[in-house]
């Protein structure tokens, strides 16, 4: 289904309200007047991986019981060594699922379990890996059967020609990556998990464009790093949210997954409740973007931590409690009558330091995703996204941008302006001189899936 | 324009990330007789030079010395003809890779670009590499520098394998060992026994640069 319009005005959209809230898992309510911490974690290397669950899982009930934590989501993020293992998969996903039954009946707990199956594709290989996708769809069966409330992945269809765009600032590369490769894919990958979660009656939550968007923030790096502009990574970000709203159109549901910063645009767009993650996931990675992030989140994560021992207690268990105290300010503020004035700060506090953030600030978001919205095919929207966003990049006069930054904004806009012009043949025209010079791009393989 | 004109107008081409100029000066260039020496001294050598005092002073991106760098080895791909067959003088070789079970290659691949701007030869395994893969590129191509990379903390101690692996082979005194990584530190560098870290693309060419002057 392709969404026209927009569910939010910048004035009305908030965390811990969604209009197309979601009740699963044992009792939990998401995005209905409640933000909910979401913890995921991995296990030790050294251990036995069984083992490690368990005490990851034991801990983090434990400790939500301590601290009196009503409502929680665990996620349990799939390795490409253990989707290896498919009985070793179903055990673990198990094993967590009784233990959260148990605790939720003997506490009153009110709990749902994400599931993410990592993309373990070969893009270089015939039909782009059949064997592999197949087992990931195995995997998400598993999950699905096993105890999984929600499926997520973050998928990585055109992430061989975004790897090699990302670094040489073309932005051709990257807008037939997002906006023309990937969406070929996302589409085959969403039917199937959307069919899947249907099936066994639970949630397709959403994917993330980690391997894209975060790659850029991550290169991006800080204030004083100047290793691609900070104006790239966040454009990245508006055109990912072109890529990752297909899931949505595929039929998910929400709750979207934490790591897609991008899902501010995608809540607008379709009123699904989403997870994200800020100034609580610099364990994983750092961001500057932390506080406006949460503005608008409906689970709020801490991306990923290992279960090493810290002076407080294992990683998961104090992340958890971090968690527990983010969003217990932030439900204090909906039980207050608040939520809009911390909102508020959340978003001033960092949007215009960086462009990164400026993007994901509710105001902005409404006028890119106008733009998303109107146009008519992927393609389009996501390169008339991007200029949108350079537009209001350079009208606003107090965000921080260098000298250099400014140097890129023009070029990027007069780059895109051009591809949009004509776009389905400028992408078809360039990905003919690509094929052969980009490792593994197998353009055929995209467009007959 | 004059064969000095056309020089600068290389090099000023190069500067501004210009792929297409470049090519069609360095051809003018070729016509109005200048030599492929000249060429490389004073359009490549002063444009790469100009684009990295400007990443320096933070005015330009280090994807910007990235494109520089291609735009210049695409220069010198025009200009092979015209060497008569002598090959390009490299400053020191490189095997890189990412490690066995890890699947993250884009701080790799931009290590591998930098080398190669900075005039390295790189002869680049990819991604999920195993140990034996490293100890037979090293056999075969006899580098200076063996260089991995993981992003994960899982994945890291696959470098310790190639190291141990190098050692078996007879191969780890040949090679100086530099790795890199979001999962990795200088301490852990130096329990594994590798020779040195790059905290960053710009630190790890910076580091293998040296041990080549010291060669």
């Amino acid at each position: 289904m392709k969404f026209s319009r927009l569910e939010y005005t910048p004035k009305d959209i908030v965390f811990g309200f969604s209009k197309k809230f979601l009740r699963y898992g044992i009792d939990l309510e998401v995005g209905n007047g409640l933000v909910v911490p979401e913890i995921k974690y991995f296990p030790r290397v050294e251990k036995n991986v069984m083992e490690e669950y368990k005490h990851i899982t034991e801990q983090l009930l434990k400790r939500a019981v301590a601290l009196g934590t009503e409502s929680l989501q665990l996620e349990t993020e799939l390795t490409y060594l253990e989707m290896e293992d498919k009985k070793l998969v179903a055990e673990l996903i198990n094993l967590q699922k009784s233990m959260i039954e148990r605790y939720a009946k003997e506490h009153g707990l009110h709990v749902g379990y994400r599931v993410t199956v990592a993309d373990i594709r070969d893009f270089g290989k015939p039909r782009h890996d059949e064997e592999s996708f197949n087992k990931m769809m195995e995997i998400f069966e598993l999950a699905s059967s096993n105890g999984a409330d929600v499926l997520s992945i973050e998928s990585e269809g055109g992430k061989e020609l975004f790897n090699y765009s990302i670094i040489r600032q073309d932005l051709t590369g990257i807008v037939s990556s997002l906006g023309y490769l990937a969406t070929f894919d996302m589409k085959r990958l969403w039917k199937n998990i959307v069919s899947i979660a249907k099936n066994k009656s639970i949630l397709a939550g959403g994917d993330s464009a980690c391997a894209f968007a975060n790659t850029a923030m991550k290169i991006a790096g800080g204030l004083k790093d100047n290793m691609i502009p900070h104006s790239l990574a966040s454009i990245v970000r508006v055109m990912s949210a072109c890529r990752s709203l297909i899931a949505f159109e595929e039929g998910a549901t929400g709750p979207g997954k934490d790591c897609a910063y991008e899902n501010v645009y995608l809540k607008v767009i379709t009123g699904c409740p989403m997870s994200m993650e800020g100034k609580s996931s610099a364990v994983a990675h750092s961001s500057l973007v932390g506080n406006i992030i949460a503005a608008t989140c409906d689970l709020w994560s801490n991306e990923q931590v290992e279960n090493i021992k810290l002076f407080g207690g294992y990683g998961p268990e104090v992340f958890l409690e971090i968690l527990h105290y983010d969003t217990k300010l932030m439900n204090m503020a909906i039980a207050g009558g608040q939520q809009y004035c911390l909102r508020d700060l959340m978003i001033k506090s960092d949007k215009l330091l960086n462009p990164q953030a400026f993007v994901l600030s509710p105001d902005i978001v409404y006028e890119i995703s106008k733009v998303i919205v109107g146009e008519k095919d992927e393609l389009s929207r996501t390169v008339a996204s991007a200029i949108k966003a350079i537009e209001l990049m350079s009208n606003e006069e107090k965000l921080n941008l260098s000298k250099g930054e400014k140097r890129f904004i023009e070029m990027a806009k007069r780059k895109l302006e051009e591809i949009y012009s004509s776009p389905s043949q400028k992408v078809e025209k360039a990905l003919e001189q690509y094929v052969g010079k980009v490792e593994k791009l197998r353009v055929k393989d995209y467009l007959e899936a | 324009m004059s064969k000095e004109e056309l020089l600068d107008a290389i090099r000023d081409s190069i500067v501004n990330l210009d792929f297409d100029k470049s090519k069609e000066y360095t051809l003018k260039a070729l016509e109005a007789g200048a030599t492929p020496q000249e060429i490389i001294l004073k359009s490549i050598a002063q444009g790469m030079e100009i684009v990295g005092k400007k990443f320096e002073e933070s005015e330009y991106f280090l994807s910007e010395l990235i494109v520089a760098g291609e735009i210049g080895k695409e220069i010198t791909k025009i200009l092979e003809p015209y060497l008569k067959g002598a090959e390009m003088k490299k400053v020191g070789k490189v095997v890189i890779g990412t490690v066995r079970g890890d699947l993250h290659d884009i701080g790799k691949n931009i290590v591998a670009m930098m080398l190669e701007a900075a005039e390295f030869k790189v002869i680049d395994l990819g991604a999920d590499v195993p140990p034996e893969k490293f100890v037979e590129a090293v056999k075969n191509e006899n580098p200076d520098i063996v260089g991995m990379s993981a992003l994960l903390t899982v994945t890291m101690v696959e470098m310790k394998n190639v190291i141990d692996a190098l050692k078996e082979a007879g191969l780890r005194e040949k090679v100086k060992v530099i790795i890199g990584g979001a999962a990795v530190t200088e301490d852990y560098a130096k329990s594994i026994g590798a020779d040195g870290y790059g905290a960053n693309a710009v630190e790890g060419v910076r580091v293998c640069k040296q041990w080549v002057k010291q060669k």
